[in-house]
């Protein structure tokens, strides 16, 4: 509703914001997939760079999805979005998504803490899940 | 052993803040948003409390199956856990139950 009146320009740069996060967000989850899936296969000492993954999660990712979703809400209410189809398809993929993001992060910090890793196969989920949100975020069919 | 430990106390802690907060803005929609929509006709309240309560559901499911993701917990603790959030005053039940573990799982960290 307001997004298309008065305060358009304040729109844009939430939306701005919330496609950035949304970037990172899903960089963050892709990067974390490939690491889970890679790790069991990794020659030598590879507790360095799971520490250096865990630590861009915390910095990165984590702010990012937070970003996302109080931006996203913000927009979905001010453009009396919700119920809509189209929002509700996308809502269960970034719901999906940010699961994933949480058995992820505790994964790798069990990972951190000494566990052994064990395979993970999400990468082609997340791939899809990605290309969809942004499918039903433009179009809006 | 002891920063696994140190580690899921912590991813705990978040969680049982995470158990409360949600418990907090249910019931708050349940008891307060919801009556004065119904009752006196003011559905500000649902409209401002509906996305509040959301994020706060989200962040409970996040931090659950981040504990989920640690292996803190056996599958039948993160049915019940999930399923309290869709009980109203079920989350002040569950964050309890979250602080005994977080007691226990200090009690082994100082005895290791």
């Amino acid at each position: 509703m307001f997004c298309d009146m008065n305060f358009a320009d304040y729109c844009i740069w939430l939306k701005a914001a919330h496609v950035a996060a949304a970037l990172l967000f899903v960089g963050g989850v892709v990067a974390t997939s490939l690491t889970l899936a890679l790790l069991p296969t990794m020659p030598g000492d590879s507790a360095p760079f799971v520490t250096g993954m865990r630590r861009y999660d915390r910095w990165v990712t984590v702010p990012a999805i937070i970003v996302v979703w109080l931006f996203g809400t913000g927009l979905a209410v001010s453009g009396a979005w919700f119920g809509q189809g189209w929002l509700s398809a996308k809502l269960g993929f970034v719901v999906l998504l940010s699961g994933l993001h949480g058995v992820q992060s505790g994964r790798l910090r069990r990972i951190e803490a000494g566990a052994s890793p064990a395979m993970s196969r999400s990468l082609p989920f997340v791939l899809f899940a990605a290309i969809a949100i942004a499918v039903l975020a433009v179009a809006k069919p | 052993m002891k920063n696994e430990l140190k580690i899921n106390v912590s991813l705990l802690g978040q969680l049982k803040l995470a158990s409360i907060i949600e418990a907090a803005t249910l019931a708050l929609l349940v008891c307060v948003a919801v009556p004065l929509k119904h009752l006196w006709d003011w559905p500000i309240g649902v409209r401002a409390m509906g996305p509040v309560h959301g994020l706060a559901f989200i962040f409970y499911g996040w931090a659950l199956l981040q504990t989920a993701g640690a292996g803190i917990w056996q599958r039948h603790h993160i049915a019940l856990l999930a399923a309290s959030a869709f009980v109203p005053f079920a989350g002040l039940l569950a964050s309890r139950y979250i602080r005994r573990r977080i007691e226990a799982l200090d009690r082994e960290c100082s005895a290791t």
